[in-house]
């Protein structure tokens, strides 16, 4: 079992980095009603883990207690039937999936799925029916359709089930679904927080950390937790006793955007253009989410340049981001930003240079 | 239901009607002069004859070899009535008007070697190949199957006819019958007749060919002649199993056939490539070339043995047409010669064709100055005749990606009536029609037309022209995102998505066209198909093969999002070497990088059909 999995905090209680957080959703639960929550923030923040957690606090171990099941869902769609797959996982009281997954039919999922919630509700221990919790993944990716039959469904079935949404940004979900659900926000933990866990976790795998190592992993994790515990698990992997100054491996795609980043620094012309596509597509192939690229490309690119441009390409950068969200294809996008940055650069470089 | 009967009988028979003028028009008639003198006082009559008869074909539905012949003298006599009147044809166009005789096309059919338009290197290979196999002893060719392909009217069957009657051999022809509508099939079946498909009435006409050679025509008028067996019209089919029962049945033909076979197969232009049948008839002809049968492709008819032909039509006709007017109707036929003689008639239908002419052609001056005569084209008074001009999809790219533009003094030409633009922003007239207007000929639609200019846009940018880069990388982005805006929604906004479409092309192109100012010296550049498809193949095999396997991987409670497995997880178990813990095996066959290689391969190999099937898929949501 990965570390990640292994040392992940089981209950509220044991949670150590948003201890308050924690805290308060135990209140909530205990005091009976619980309203719909929608968890945001940055990638490894441990919002999977409050979720697991709070789930453990409501139903008691049995939450824990999980099966993976893939379904076909028949949805009638008017004119004809659509059956959907998508894999699901279930407890007795609670069921997770991501409904991004059923692409541009994920409108129905989430309609269908909550109606046959509702169908079967559990009774609890005193003979009153409970309601079953549905905890949705990756909200933002839903499509505006879906978010709004999310929307409708979650009125009218509210008296049957709790909706748990899970996302990254808030911004990307609509405010008729926000508006109704109690918005909690996951920070994403500090480095001192990180150093502290992945101390923990040294401690109860009996490892030797040298000094100033657990802030180095830290440090290049970007702050998220999950991140700093899986590069933590491969420095041990690759080489133990620790040095403190171990190098620290990145991901390997994110070479590959440096890679690309430093191509682009060096020639600016169409057929390096032409190149930097080649090796975008590389990464698409391997499903690197297109925004995850540019963001890790602007940040790439970002390093090696003068400050003057900085804003005009950041600039750029969202505006082709932006973009990609509303298009169809995200390569047109990226790799007109690469484009602009390109003509931007080589203005620059022929302004100061001649 | 007596009346609906009625009204049956009525519409098979005028379809019947309808049939015998069309073969009428179709068919030339080989031998002419021996037969004129047997000719058929009372046209009307012949028809009736005839009507009856196809009629009485109808109800037996047997094919009976002898009706090939029998057909063939009906067909004969209605059209020695028609000769006739063409025989007197000097004496009417006397008259002056040529609206008192038949079609043009039907009464300036070639009637020797000499006058077909035909490019005379083919004529001749096709000759030589009938003699070849009319004279020697039988057995000694292999095959007697010749594949005569082309566009539609550039002179197939009339250089069979021709050639025919140049050998003094007869034409026996195997049309297709016509197709039985329902209704008639209903009268029918109460009449007691069963059906037949049209593809089994080809399958027996085919096994007895074979069997029993052409049986001469029971009225036999020459005794011994040579034959001639012309195949001009496949029966249709529909679906798999009904055309690989045609690919056998021709295969047995090629195969056993002892009498010289000319198989027609009518080519359809590139643009309309996207129909089940145009695909059929290219495997069709591939396979007729494997059975062993020879091949003979006819081009278009070039331009100047058109013009030929039609002046000489003028000559005989007496009419005054400029050599300009026939220029212009040679090229806008595009090398379909039938349509260029119906054009020509119809031109001089006009009461005064030249005056009309003038009019029109006074508009496009500045174009006319230049003497380019395809612009002029785009005129007016090519809309009166002549084809609509198709175009391929690669050609239509070809002149996007090209970008040929006017040279600076005929921007000169043009400023007067353009309102002022910037410097920058102004760019040379272009040096064909109107993007829109190419994008309809080639039958263009946005997605696959953004999708390949971006893929191929950037070999024809100057090297240095970074700038021209972005210029065009940000309209297909625009375009992209007209395209996409309302994706997935249904059918109830097909108005809206019409116009977006065409709004979102027209984007692409004119932004490839206006983005790319510095183009790079021409070259020869192959036009890639998008490499884009095969990346959104593959990468959404993959996203599938992640999303069932998040499962069985990480062992935990919860469902991970795809992003943070493609970007933590995958990178981060290849680092850990494979299988440290027990769930991860299941990982790794996907994190080698040769499992997408591979995908990368199959993907080129089924090449159009996988991505046809996408984007079937994509259209549907």
């Amino acid at each position: 079992m990965l570390w990640v999995d292994k040392y992940r905090p089981k209950t509220l209680d044991n949670i150590t980095a948003h201890q308050h957080i924690a805290q308060n959703l135990k209140k909530l639960v205990t005091e009976q009603d619980c309203p719909h929550l929608l968890f945001y923030g940055p990638p490894g923040s441990g919002k999977k883990t409050l979720i697991m957690a709070l789930l453990r606090q409501m139903f008691g171990p049995t939450a824990e207690k999980v099966k993976v099941e893939n379904k076909t869902w028949k949805v009638d769609a008017g004119s004809r039937t659509l059956d959907i797959e998508l894999t699901t996982l279930s407890s007795t009281n609670h069921v997770e999936l991501n409904p991004s997954d059923a692409g541009f039919q994920d409108r129905y999922i989430v309609q269908e799925i909550i109606k046959e919630m509702a169908k079967n509700r559990p009774i609890d221990t005193k003979g009153k029916k409970g309601f079953k919790v549905l905890v949705l993944n990756e909200v933002d990716k839903l499509s505006r359709e879906a978010q709004h039959s999310l929307r409708r469904t979650m009125e009218k079935y509210s008296a049957y089930c709790r909706l748990i949404l899970c996302c990254n940004s808030s911004s990307k979900v609509t405010e008729a679904i926000r508006s109704r659900c109690l918005n909690v926000r996951i920070n994403a933990p500090t480095e001192e927080e990180i150093v502290k866990v992945l101390e923990l976790i040294g401690k109860k795998e009996g490892l030797q950390l040298p000094s100033g190592f657990a802030a180095l992993i830290a440090e290049k994790s970007n702050r998220s937790l999950r991140r700093a515990i899986l590069s933590f698990e491969t420095c041990r992997v690759q080489q133990y006793p620790f040095t403190s100054k171990q190098v620290i491996s990145s991901m390997d795609w994110e070479e590959y955007v440096a890679e690309i980043a430093s191509d682009i620094m060096k020639e600016q012309s169409p057929k390096r253009l032409f190149q930097v596509r080649g090796k975008l597509y590389e990464l698409l192939v391997n499903c690197i989410p297109p925004e995850i690229i540019l963001k890790r490309l602007l940040y790439e690119l970002l390093k090696k340049l003068d400050a003057e441009l900085k804003h005009e390409v950041c600039h750029w950068a969202a505006y082709y981001e932006h973009r990609m969200r509303l298009g169809q294809k995200a390569i047109f996008h990226i790799e007109a930003f690469v484009a602009k940055f390109m003509s931007i650069y080589k203005s620059f470089l022929i302004a100061t240079f001649g | 239901m007596g009346n609906r009967n009625n009204l049956v009988v009525l519409s098979s028979d005028d379809e019947e009607n309808e049939r015998s003028l069309s073969s009428n028009r179709s068919y030339s008639k080989p031998k002419s002069r021996s037969l004129v003198t047997r000719s058929n006082p009372n046209p009307r009559r012949a028809k009736k004859a005839r009507i009856s008869n196809s009629r009485s074909r109808l109800s037996k539905e047997s094919s009976n070899v002898n009706e090939i012949g029998f057909l063939y003298d009906d067909f004969d006599e209605v059209f020695n009535g028609f000769k006739v009147s063409a025989g007197k044809r000097e004496s009417i166009s006397g008259f002056g008007g040529s609206n008192a005789n038949g079609l043009w096309v039907d009464k300036y059919k070639p009637r020797s070697l000499e006058e077909l338009a035909v490019h005379k290197k083919k004529v001749e290979e096709v000759k030589v190949w009938f003699e070849e196999r009319l004279r020697s002893s039988k057995d000694e060719f292999g095959h007697y199957v010749l594949v005569i392909t082309g566009q539609a009217g550039v002179g197939k069957s009339a250089t069979i006819h021709v050639i025919a009657s140049h050998l003094g051999a007869r034409v026996c022809e195997w049309n297709t019958p016509t197709p039985v509508i329902w209704q008639e099939h209903l009268h029918n079946s109460s009449a007691g007749i069963t059906y037949t498909s049209k593809l089994d009435e080809f399958e027996i006409f085919v096994e007895r060919i074979r069997k029993y050679g052409l049986i001469p025509s029971s009225s036999a008028k020459e005794p011994k002649s040579s034959n001639i067996l012309l195949i001009d019209d496949l029966p249709m089919t529909n679906g798999k199993v009904a055309f690989g029962r045609l690919k056998k049945c021709l295969h047995l033909l090629v195969r056993s056939t002892r009498i010289p076979t000319a198989i027609l197969l009518t080519d359809y232009g590139e643009a309309d490539s996207a129909d089940q049948t145009a695909r059929c008839s290219e495997e069709l002809k591939l396979y007729l070339e494997s059975a062993g049968a020879c091949k003979v492709a006819f081009n278009p008819i070039t331009n100047n043995s058109m013009k030929k032909t039609l002046s000489r039509i003028c000559r005989l006709e007496r009419f005054n047409v400029t050599a300009e007017q026939i220029d212009l109707i040679a090229r806008a036929s595009g090398g379909d010669i039938r349509n260029a003689i119906t054009s020509l008639q119809f031109c001089c239908l006009k009461p005064d064709p030249l005056r009309s002419l003038s009019l029109c052609e006074t508009t496009p001056t500045y174009l006319r100055e230049k003497s380019d005569e395809i612009s002029a084209l785009d005129g007016e008074s090519s809309l009166k005749f002549g084809r609509d001009e198709t175009l391929s999809l690669f050609h239509a790219l070809g002149k996007f990606l090209h970008n040929k533009r006017e040279t600076e003094n005929a921007m000169a030409l043009m400023d007067q009536d353009e309102f002022l633009v910037r410097d920058k922003f102004s760019r040379l007239p272009l040096k064909m029609d109107a993007p829109e207007k190419v994008l309809c000929q080639a039958h263009g639609q946005a997605r696959p037309i953004a999708d390949f200019l971006h893929e191929n846009v950037l070999d024809f940018l100057c090297e240095e022209a970074i700038d021209d880069a972005w210029t065009v990388a940000s309209y297909l982005s625009d375009a992209d995102m007209l395209l996409a805006t309302f994706r997935g929604m249904l059918t109830r906004y097909n108005e809206a998505e019409n116009v977006l479409q065409t709004a979102a092309a027209s984007v692409a192109v004119r932004g490839v066209l206006f983005g790319n100012s510095h183009p790079s010296p021409s070259r020869w550049h192959a036009i890639r198909r998008p490499k884009l498809w095969q990346v959104e193949q593959s990468s959404l095999c993959n996203k599938t093969e992640i999303v069932k396997r998040r499962f069985t991987g990480y062992s935990g409670q919860t469902l991970s999002d795809l992003s943070v497995v493609t970007t933590e997880y995958t990178p981060m178990l290849k680092w850990l070497g494979y299988g440290t813990s027990g769930g991860l095996e299941t990982h790794q066959d996907l994190m080698q990088d040769n499992k997408t290689e591979d995908n990368f391969d199959k993907m080129s190999l089924d090449g159009q059909q996988e991505i046809e099937t996408t984007d079937d898929e994509i259209e549907d949501w």
